[in-house]
C-alpha cells in the first residue's frame, strides 16, 4: 500500500508541471487567434464605449500573462470561463457534453478491442494463413480510410439506401423524450430509468458511429496483438508447452496471458487518442459531443471551450494512463514484488 | 540508390501488395503533375444548368450542388493535398530529425546542452498530449487560414515522432566505435553528428516518411472538412467531400463517394510504400527477402530444367488423372 502511495506521489511530481504546460501553451494558442470576444459577443452594431467596456469586464485589457494567471486562479476554484456562444459556463457545457463523447468512444474502443485482439490472435497462431493476410490488408486499409468520409459511407448504404439506421442528427430520435441525466450516457441512464424507448433509441444512433470508430480503429490493437502474440507463441515456454502435449488452445490462452500488458498499453493510448480523435464523426453524425463543442470554439474565436476541451481531455488521458499502471501490477506478477 | 530501386523492384515482384502501393503513389503523382491535361473540365468553374448529374459519360464522376465536373476537380486535387503533405511531412522531419538527433547525441553528462534537450524532450511530451486535431485547427486558426499554416501545422504535430524516432536511433548509434573514432581524431560534435551519426540513423525515418505524407493527407483533408484548411472552390479531396455531405443523405453519392475513395486510396498506397521501405531499411528483413528472392529464382530454374525435355507429353499425365 506505501509503494502504491510513492508510485502515486512521484507520478503527480510530473503530471503537475505537464498540466502548467499543456494549460499554458493551449492558452497561448488559443490567445493568439484572430478575433476579439468582446466584438464577437456584442455583433456589429455595438459602439467602441461598450466594447471597451466588455473588455474591461473580460480582463481583455490586461497584459497577458495577467490573464493567464487570473486563468489560473479561477481554474483551481472550479471556473473554466464563459463560452460566449452558449452563454454559458463552460464547465457546466463540458459536463453536459463530455459523456456524449466519452460513450460514444468506449463502445467504439470495446468494438475495436474485440475486432484486434481476436483477428490479431489467429492471425498470429498462422502467421502464413490468410488470416493474418487479411489482417495486414485490414490494418494498413483501416489507417488509411477518413473516418469521416467511412461514416458518410455507411450513411448512404444503412439510413439513405436501406433505411435501417435513424438519421444521423444526434444521439436520440426527436420524438423520443432524453432519460434524466444520471451518469450523461444516454443508453445507462435510461437503463437505469426503466425507459426502454429512450434505449433503443440511442443504442440505434450509436451503431454507426461505433462502427466507424471501432472498425477504423481497430489496426493498432489488431499489430500490437499479432506482433506479440506471435512472439509468444514463439518463445521457450509456448515450444516447452506443446512438446509436453498441452491443447493448443491453453498454448494460446497462456500467451495471450503473456501479451496483455503491452495489448493494455496500446488499448490505453488509443483510448485518450480517441477523446480528440472521434471529433470529425461526431460533426458527421451531429454528435454534440466535447469534441465537437471544442472545434466550434476554435472556429468561432471562442477560446475557453477549447481551453476546457483541451484541459478535460488531458486529465482524461492522465487517469486512463494511471488505471493502466495499477492494471499492470495486476497482470504482471514481476512488478509487484 | 540505384541498389535499393532493385531491391524494391524485386520486394515488389514477390509481394504484389507493395508493387500495388508503388503503382498508387506514382498514378497521384502523375495525375498531379498532368492534370490540365487529363481534366475535361476547368476544376472551379460552375456550369449552372447541370448541378447535380448523376456520373454519365460527359461528366464521368457526375456534378456537385453547383455544377462543377466532379472528374476534373478530383484529379486536380493531389495538386494541393500531396503538396501540402510533402512539405508538412519535410519539415518535420527535418525539425524533428535534427533536434532529435542533437538532443540523443547530448543525452547524459553535464551542461547547459543536456539541460536543453531535457527541456526539448518535455515539450515534446506536452505537444503530444494534446488531441491532435484540435490541436492542428487550433494552429491554423491563430496562424490564418492559408496552404502555408495547414504545412505548418502537419509539420508541427508530426514532428515529435520523429524527434524520438531519432534519438532512440541516436542513442544506441553513440557507443559505437566509429562515432569515438572520429571524436579522437579531432572532429567537432556537429560534424560527427552530421557525417557519421545521422547517416547510419535514416533508415526507420525514412519508412515513416512515406506513412506521414499519407497521414498528412488525410490531416489536410480533415482540417478542409470542417472548414479550416483549403477553402471550397480550391480543388481539394476533403472540402469536397464536405461539399456533398447534404447530398449523400438525400440519395446523391456522388459529390463525396468519389473523391473520398481516391483520398482513401492515396493514403493506403503511401501506408504501403512505407511498410515496403520499412522491409528495404532493415538489414534483418532484407537479408530474408534477398534468400526468398533467391529461392524463388532456384524454383524457377529447376521447374524449367524438370519440365525442359519433357515438355512434349504433358497432356499424358493429365489423361491418367481422369
Amino acid at each position: 500500500m506505501r509503494r502504491i502511495g510513492i508510485f502515486f506521489a512521484r507520478r503527480m511530481l510530473f503530471v503537475i508541471p505537464q498540466l502548467l504546460g499543456i494549460i499554458l501553451v493551449s492558452f497561448l494558442l488559443v490567445k493568439s487567434i484572430p478575433g476579439d470576444p468582446a466584438v464577437l459577443m456584442l455583433g456589429p452594431t455595438a459602439t467602441p464605449e461598450a466594447i471597451a467596456s466588455l473588455r474591461q469586464q473580460l480582463g481583455l485589457d490586461q497584459p497577458l500573462y495577467t490573464q493567464f494567471l487570473i486563468y489560473l486562479q479561477n481554474l483551481l476554484q472550479g471556473d473554466l470561463g464563459t463560452s460566449w456562444q452558449t452563454t454559458r459556463p463552460v464547465l457546466e457545457d463540458l459536463i453536459l457534453r463530455f459523456p456524449a463523447t466519452l460513450e460514444l468512444v468506449t463502445l467504439s474502443l470495446l468494438l475495436a478491442i474485440v475486432v484486434g485482439v481476436s483477428l490479431g490472435v489467429f492471425a498470429a497462431r498462422r502467421p502464413n494463413g490468410w488470416v493474418a493476410r487479411f489482417a495486414d490488408f485490414y490494418g494498413l486499409s483501416a489507417g488509411a480510410l477518413p473516418d469521416f468520409w467511412f461514416a458518410l459511407v455507411l450513411i448512404f448504404v444503412f439510413y439513405t439506401v436501406l433505411g435501417w439506421a435513424p438519421a444521423p442528427l444526434g444521439r436520440m430520435d426527436l420524438i423520443v423524450i432524453p432519460p434524466i441525466p444520471i451518469t450523461g450516457a444516454y443508453t445507462i441512464d435510461s437503463l437505469l430509468s426503466g425507459d426502454m424507448q429512450a434505449f433503443r433509441s440511442a443504442l440505434s444512433h450509436l451503431v454507426l458511429p461505433v462502427l466507424t470508430l471501432g472498425l477504423l480503429n481497430a489496426g493498432p490493437i489488431l499489430k500490437m496483438t499479432q506482433a506479440t502474440m506471435e512472439k509468444m507463441l514463439d518463445s521457450d515456454f509456448s515450444r516447452y508447452e506443446v512438446l509436453s502435449g498441452v491443447p493448443q488452445k491453453l498454448v494460446v490462452r497462456h500467451a495471450l496471458r503473456n501479451a496483455l500488458p503491452s495489448i493494455v498499453t496500446i488499448i490505453s493510448v488509443l483510448y485518450g487518442f480517441l477523446i480528440g480523435g472521434a471529433v470529425l464523426v461526431e460533426i458527421v453524425f451531429s454528435w454534440g459531443g466535447a469534441g465537437q463543442y471544442a472545434v466550434q470554439g476554435v472556429l468561432n474565436s471562442d477560446i475557453y471551450p477549447v481551453l476546457g476541451f483541451v484541459l478535460f481531455s488531458a486529465i482524461f488521458s492522465l487517469i486512463v494512463y494511471i488505471i493502466v499502471d495499477l492494471v499492470y501490477v495486476l497482470l504482471d506478477p514481476r512488478i509487484s514484488n | 540508390m540505384l541498389a535499393t530501386l532493385r531491391l524494391g523492384w524485386r520486394l515488389a515482384q514477390i509481394r504484389p501488395r507493395f508493387a500495388i502501393g508503388y503503382m498508387i503513389v506514382v498514378t497521384v503523382t502523375l495525375l498531379a503533375i498532368f492534370a490540365p491535361l487529363i481534366a475535361p473540365y476547368s476544376p472551379t468553374e460552375a456550369d449552372s444548368s447541370s448541378f447535380l448529374e448523376p456520373p454519365s459519360a460527359k461528366h464521368l464522376f457526375g456534378t456537385d450542388n453547383v455544377g462543377m465536373d466532379i472528374f476534373s476537380r478530383a484529379i486536380y486535387a493531389p495538386r494541393i493535398d500531396l503538396t501540402i503533405a510533402v512539405f508538412g511531412t519535410a519539415l518535420s522531419a527535418l525539425i524533428g530529425g535534427s533536434l532529435g538527433a542533437l538532443v540523443g547525441y547530448y543525452n547524459s553528462g553535464r551542461g547547459i546542452r543536456v539541460w536543453l534537450s531535457i527541456a526539448v524532450m518535455r515539450a515534446a511530451d506536452v505537444i503530444q498530449a494534446f488531441p491532435v486535431f484540435v490541436f492542428a485547427i487550433a494552429l491554423v486558426a491563430s496562424l490564418g487560414q492559408s496552404i502555408q499554416t495547414v504545412v505548418l501545422a502537419i509539420a508541427f504535430v508530426n514532428a515529435p515522432i520523429y524527434l524520438r524516432l531519432m534519438r532512440s536511433q541516436v542513442l544506441s548509434i553513440r557507443s559505437m566505435r566509429y562515432v569515438e573514432a572520429s571524436q579522437v581524431n579531432g572532429l567537432t560534435d556537429l560534424q560527427t553528428i552530421v557525417r557519421h551519426v545521422i547517416p547510419n540513423a535514416m533508415g526507420p525515418v525514412l519508412s515513416q516518411l512515406s506513412i506521414n505524407v499519407g497521414w498528412g493527407i488525410l490531416l489536410t483533408a480533415s482540417l478542409s472538412f470542417v472548414g479550416a484548411g483549403v477553402r471550397a472552390p480550391t480543388p481539394e479531396w476533403g472540402s469536397m467531400i464536405a461539399m456533398g455531405f447534404q447530398n449523400v443523405v438525400t440519395g446523391q453519392w456522388w459529390p463525396s463517394m468519389f473523391p473520398g475513395a481516391m483520398l482513401a486510396i492515396t493514403v493506403f498506397g503511401f501506408s504501403l510504400v512505407g511498410a515496403s521501405i520499412e522491409v528495404l531499411a532493415d538489414p534483418v528483413k532484407r537479408r530474408e527477402l534477398l534468400s526468398e528472392v533467391r529461392q524463388r529464382s532456384e524454383d524457377k530454374r529447376n521447374a524449367a530444367r524438370m519440365a525442359g525435355p519433357k515438355a512434349a507429353p504433358k497432356a499424358a499425365p493429365k489423361k491418367e488423372a481422369i
